[in-house]
């Protein structure tokens, strides 16, 4: 009994201080989005005095943020594609081939991780300077992100392969499926909770990604993140802060929302048969 | 000496009741096992006297002592885990270690105790491995001799031979009361399995839906058991319900079933008028006198032969060691009426 | 195996793994040589140590590594610190255990620099913070608490985003003991504590390794909280490494970048190590 006593104590002073931690700052940040420039949010009012939609549309209008959103959401998608083609092959070989140094082969998938993104990025561009190769940013960038990014995309599918069951494929054999249908029935069913994470997760750390886009990209090239950045360094304003900072993570947390239900999902198509 | 007193202990999870009022008292150095089924409370019972789980009432003494609150890492009991639960980071040693370092034992005697639990369980050769490099065997050795080295009042085991295959479990069963005996422990053991409880147990309390059935020795349990339950769990039975016709004789009391009337010898003459009747199969013998009966089915066992026998539409079952009876025979079979035990009509 | 299944597994490997291995084996490469004086982009190039003698000399190279390790250091000892209790809180799962794990985890959804900035928000002079104090009358004008010269403010935000990483591999860690391994340590007269600190920690040391690591390696080269709420005194190295790239100055920032990659190399074994160590201490 004193457990749960002890346990809704605990509860109750946790969702404080999660109030305190999420929906304070928050709400601050949709606040000050929402001030009209006509009357300043001074120290000594609790609401904005004047309230309007005039940041967003002059963010809209006035501001690299429109071309800011299409590199984003164009960058983010390409990079997914692109990584999960890469990554395939490598997965495809960790999931299904036993081999001395397969292990090792794994960690080493992981490199791109441990190595702090700001040297990767800068001594990428020093590479790219290096080769004569500043011509076209924007491919620069998506390759950076397609190859550092692999860790997570690797990962995902080499499982996804690895659960990939070798009676399926010999049943499909045995009744006598070609190349294509023995894919389609017996791997595919398998790999595709894996391909749609592999291809979300990539999506999302591209979008929010910052020392490539910043290192690699300035001066030409304005993701979400680097406009972010100049709107909280040398040009702080704090409402335009604040529509740029919504802006960059509501569709994270929505597509975050769409991993966990498609992780969630994922286990039930696999239980076919006995484990 | 008692060793474990319990009191009128009950345990309720919200609106279920896991044990009801139960009191039982245990001898020191007696071995006394809890027998029944899933879900008959045998578990919940071990929880509470090693203080896990909070009675909702009553009272549980050790050596004298009320221990009803006490948590378990103060309660001068051990337990022997159904897995084992051993440290798997800590090699055998360790392990052993464990309780007595917890209780600031000197290291002098740490190792005296270490050792002495070594030798008696043969541990010598496994001392510096790590449990996932033993055998099942092994490791229920190790978890023995844990519980052993904090020389407590009361030795509590957990189902400990459910995952040792079953060439092991008689090995270790007769380990497990050799060293009971050795050390003089007060033991606790927890089984479903009624020929573990009857091989190993001084006494048996058999639990049912959290209330208890009897406590007995095992061939009391065996030759008399008091309720349809007991007679059923253990061993087999063939159990008829019945009304009492009277004393046909000083001694020699005469039931009506619905597969004929049977003459039951007993000293205490039933309370009630409807009661259960039960016999062992062993116990019919196979002869010209007695009820009819059709042989429905044969099954050759080795040192008997286990029969189905119908009569009036009630099939029931008959074990003897010479029968040439086939499918299909009519027999003649008779109980002597010593071997009818009567039951007690449990709701 | 036959020399054409090798083909075949070297064939699948090299678009992932191979394009890896090239790209991070290059960036690590140029690094050491352009330290060295090897591919100046303006002016000679060819081995010279005279960059790292300078570095070495700098006061303000010296007080970046003091800084960045301190980040580091203290980032994921309070991240782990933290994730422990709570992993254990939310080992078994009960009513609303769910919606806590959620809530814990949200900050991974959020990115660094909106957390940042939601952060000096709250802080700022004109902050809600402020605001409160005032209204509580602890104080009658703002106090300036961004960018604080202990840098307070970057721990904060560290852990506030390292707390959900270290909680998810933790509590994985700790749903993995079994409860009667527990019990069995309860059993033998073992306390909360020493429950805590023979049982649950030896048998979680890989989880907590791999945090403390990821969360150190993460926090030493951190750039964009030291640039919006850390102390304007001080640079992080990944800061010292931007700053010369923008000068120019190559040789200086790859410099400062071995000397990280050094640092988090040595760091995150020193840590690995350190926490086994001191489990082990404890057990004999």
């Amino acid at each position: 009994m004193t457990m749960s006593k002890l346990n809704k104590v605990l509860m109750i002073s946790l969702l404080v201080i999660c109030t305190l931690w999420l929906v304070v700052p928050f709400t601050m940040a949709v606040l000050w989005s929402l001030v009209d420039p006509s009357q300043p949010w001074t120290a000594d009012k609790l609401l904005p005095p004047a309230m309007s939609f005039y940041r967003w549309i002059d963010m809209w209008q006035n501001s690299s943020l429109k071309s800011a959103l299409f590199t984003s959401y164009a960058l983010a998608p390409s990079a997914a594609v692109l990584c999960l083609l890469l990554a395939a092959p490598t997965a495809f070989a960790l999931g299904r081939f036993k081999f001395p140094g397969r292990e090792v082969a794994k960690t080493l998938c992981l490199l791109p991780l441990v190595v702090p993104p700001f040297i990767t990025s800068i001594f990428f561009s020093s590479v790219l300077f290096q080769l004569g190769f500043t011509g076209w940013r924007f491919g620069a960038i998506l390759f950076a992100h397609a190859v550092l990014f692999l860790p997570y995309a690797i990962r995902i599918l080499t499982v996804s392969f690895e659960q990939v069951r070798q009676e399926h494929i010999d049943a499909a054999r045995d009744l006598g499926a070609s190349h294509w249908a023995r894919f389609r029935v017996a791997y595919l069913p398998a790999l595709k909770p894996g391909i749609f994470a592999a291809l979300l997760i990539v999506f999302i750390q591209s979008i929010e990604e910052f020392a490539i886009a910043f290192i690699v990209g300035s001066p030409s090239i304005v993701t979400i993140p680097t406009l972010l950045f100049s709107a909280l360094g040398q040009d702080f304003v704090r409402p335009n802060a604040a529509v740029l900072s919504l802006i960059l993570v509501v569709p994270n947390v929505i597509l975050m929302l769409v991993l966990e239900w498609l992780l969630k999902s994922a286990n039930p198509t696999l239980s076919s048969g006995k484990g | 000496m008692v060793a474990i007193r319990i009191d009128e202990l009950t345990k309720q999870f919200e609106a279920f009741t896991a044990l009801a009022k139960l009191s039982l008292e245990v001898e020191q150095e007696e071995f006394v096992t809890l027998l029944g089924p899933s879900g008959c409370g045998k578990t919940t019972l071990l929880k509470l006297i090693s203080g896990f789980l909070d009675p909702t009432e009553g009272t549980i003494h050790i050596n004298g002592k009320d221990v009803t609150r006490t948590p378990p890492e103060a309660r001068d009991t051990a337990l022997c885990f159904q897995s084992y639960a051993l440290f798997p980071h800590l090699t055998v040693r360790e392990n052993l270690e464990f309780g007595p370092r917890q209780k600031r034992i000197s290291a002098h005697d740490r190792k005296a105790r270490v050792d002495d639990v070594a030798e008696k369980l043969s541990l010598h050769a496994q001392m510096d491995k790590l449990p996932n490099q033993l055998s099942g065997g092994q490791q229920q050795r190790v978890s023995l001799g844990r519980a052993l080295v904090m020389r407590p009042s009361v030795i509590l085991f957990d189902e400990p031979l459910s995952n040792l295959d079953a060439k092991l479990r008689d090995q270790v069963r007769i380990e497990i009361r050799r060293i009971q005996k050795e050390y003089g422990l007060t033991a606790i053991y927890v089984t479903h399995d009624q020929n573990e409880a009857l091989a190993m147990s001084d006494r048996v309390v058999v639990l049912n839906g959290g209330r208890v059935e009897q406590i007995d020795t095992p061939e009391a349990l065996y030759h008399a058991p008091k309720t349809r339950f007991v007679a059923d769990f253990i061993g087999d039975a063939n159990v008829f319900s019945g009304t009492v016709q009277g004393e046909v004789q000083p001694g020699l009391w005469r039931v009506e079933t619905a597969m004929g009337t049977y003459d039951v010898a007993t000293s205490t003459p039933p309370k009630e008028k409807d009661v259960d009747l039960c016999w062992r199969p062993e116990s019919a013998v196979l002869g010209d006198a007695g009820h009819t009966g059709k042989v429905i089915n044969r099954a050759f066992q080795g040192h008997f032969t286990d029969l189905m026998i119908e009569t009036k539409g009630v099939s029931y079952r008959v074990q003897s060691r010479a029968t040439s009876a086939q499918e299909g025979d009519t027999v003649n079979i008779s109980i002597p009426p010593e071997q009818l035990i009567l039951l007690e009509r449990t709701a | 195996m036959s020399a054409r299944k090798w083909l075949l597994i070297a064939a699948l490997l090299t678009p992932g793994l191979g394009l890896i291995l090239v790209l991070i084996g290059t960036v690590v490469y140029i690094a050491v040589a352009q330290s060295f004086g090897f591919y100046t982009i303006t002016g000679e190039s060819g081995f010279t140590t005279q960059f790292w003698s300078d570095m070495i000399g700098r006061k303000l190279f010296s007080r970046s590594i003091n800084y960045s390790i301190y980040v580091g250091v203290l980032s994921a000892i309070f991240s782990v610190a933290l994730a422990y209790p709570l992993a254990l809180w939310l080992r078994k799962p009960f009513a609303g255990s769910m919606a806590i794990g959620a809530v814990l985890k949200a900050p991974l959804l959020i990115p660094g620099l909106v957390a940042a900035f939601l952060f000096i928000n709250i802080i700022s002079y004109n902050g809600i913070v402020n605001q409160l104090i005032q209204w509580l009358g602890f104080s009658d004008a703002p106090i300036r608490m961004q960018n604080d010269s202990n840098a307070i403010g970057v721990l904060i935000l560290q852990t506030w985003k390292n707390l959900p990483f270290a909680l998810l591999l933790l509590t994985g860690a700790v749903r993995g003991i079994s409860d009667e391994v527990l019990d069995a340590a309860r059993d033998l007269g073992a306390g909360t504590w020493a429950r805590f600190s023979k049982v649950i920690a030896p048998l979680t040391v890989s989880g907590m390794q791999a945090s403390l690591v990821i969360i150190f390696i993460g926090a030493v080269s951190d750039f964009s909280f030291q640039v919006i709420a850390g102390p304007t005194n001080l640079q992080s190295m990944s800061q010292l490494m931007v700053t010369f790239k923008d000068r120019g100055d190559w040789n200086s920032a790859a410099v400062v970048g071995v000397s990280l990659m050094m640092i988090a190399l040595i760091g995150s074994a020193l840590m690995a190590i350190g926490a086994r160590l001191m489990l082990r201490r404890r057990l004999t």
